[in-house]
């Protein structure tokens, strides 16, 4: 744990262990949101279906990265992950999302990715908002890791023709935001 | 079902602990999120707990009632209560 780093967002009067707990449940969702996703990446075939595998392993990469970056952060606050996977995945922040019963109904595909990225948008606002001119550090990591969260809402919302969002699809590496924590 | 009243006493009994149904109150209208993902034991983002009447704290939610659509409407919270 890192002492100080705790006592100061301490001081600022925000719950701690609170704020553990929600990161804690943040990571299951990147966690599982990877695992689910790679059901889903493996099932978008076809001719709708190949159109949507990049931008899907795009985001099944960035949200394991998410994972990857929310960790130290936990561990510097004085938390844990908790030592079963079953414990783990069952207070994830965001609901499975599981593969659709028709896997070749595609807009049924997209809806869970997009629901998926929605739940996550809200959720780290709701991050941001709590650690905003308190938590620097953590509130830096959330910011990052909420703006490639809105990325990837855009792209699967394009795909549902809910309008343009102006984004293309990453060019060069993955995580242009969160990448600074993972090195 | 739409009928049924519950007290502020009553719903706290529906805590979403110990297999108990999860219902929650907004704006006098009795919500059972029991079958939520979100709502495991009771418990939304470890912030709220099941069996309360919730309408002041979605203030801070990151989302509108729109969600609680979601879910059937089991009664109505006691007009003395609301
Ligand atoms: C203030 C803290 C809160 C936070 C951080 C929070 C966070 C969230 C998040 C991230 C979701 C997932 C949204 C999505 O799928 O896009 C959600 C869903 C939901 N929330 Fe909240 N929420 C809060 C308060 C509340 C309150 C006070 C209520 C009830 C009055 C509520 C009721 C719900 C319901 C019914 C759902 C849908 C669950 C489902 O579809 O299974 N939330 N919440």
């Amino acid at each position: 744990m890192a002492k100080v780093a705790r006592e100061m967002v301490e001081k600022t009067g925000i719950d701690v262990d609170q704020l553990v707990a929600l990161l804690v449940k943040n990571a299951s969702a990147e966690l599982t949101t990877f695992y689910y996703y790679t059901i889903l990446r493996v099932n978008l075939i076809g001719l709708e279906g190949e159109g949507l595998k990049e931008i899907a392993e795009t985001a099944r990469i960035e949200d394991r990265n998410h994972f990857e970056a929310l960790t130290p952060r936990i561990y510097e606050l004085g938390g844990k992950l908790p030592g079963d996977m079953k414990v783990f995945h069952d207070i994830s922040a965001c609901p499975p999302a599981s593969l659709p019963a028709d896997p070749t109904d595609i807009r049924a595909m997209l809806n869970v990715l997009v629901e998926a990225e929605r739940c996550a948008v809200r959720g780290y606002t709701y991050l941001c908002n709590l650690t905003a001119g308190k938590d620097h550090r953590t509130y830096d990591l959330c910011l990052a890791i909420l703006n490639e969260e809105i990325e990837h809402e855009a792209w699967f919302s394009e795909f549902l023709g809910e309008g343009p969002s102006g984004h293309f699809l990453r060019r060069g590496d993955t995580s242009p935001w969160v990448g600074k924590f993972l090195r | 079902m739409q009928e049924r009243q519950f007290t502020i006493a009553e719903l706290s009994r529906y805590n979403g602990k110990s297999g108990a149904p999860a219902l929650i109150a907004y704006h006098g209208l009795v919500y059972d999120v029991s079958a939520s993902f979100l709502w495991q034991n009771g418990s939304h983002w470890v912030l709220h707990g099941a069996g309360a009447d919730l309408t002041d704290e979605l203030v801070d939610a990151p989302h509108s009632a729109e969600l609680l659509k979601r879910f059937p409407v089991v009664g109505i919270l006691h007009h003395a209560d609301v």
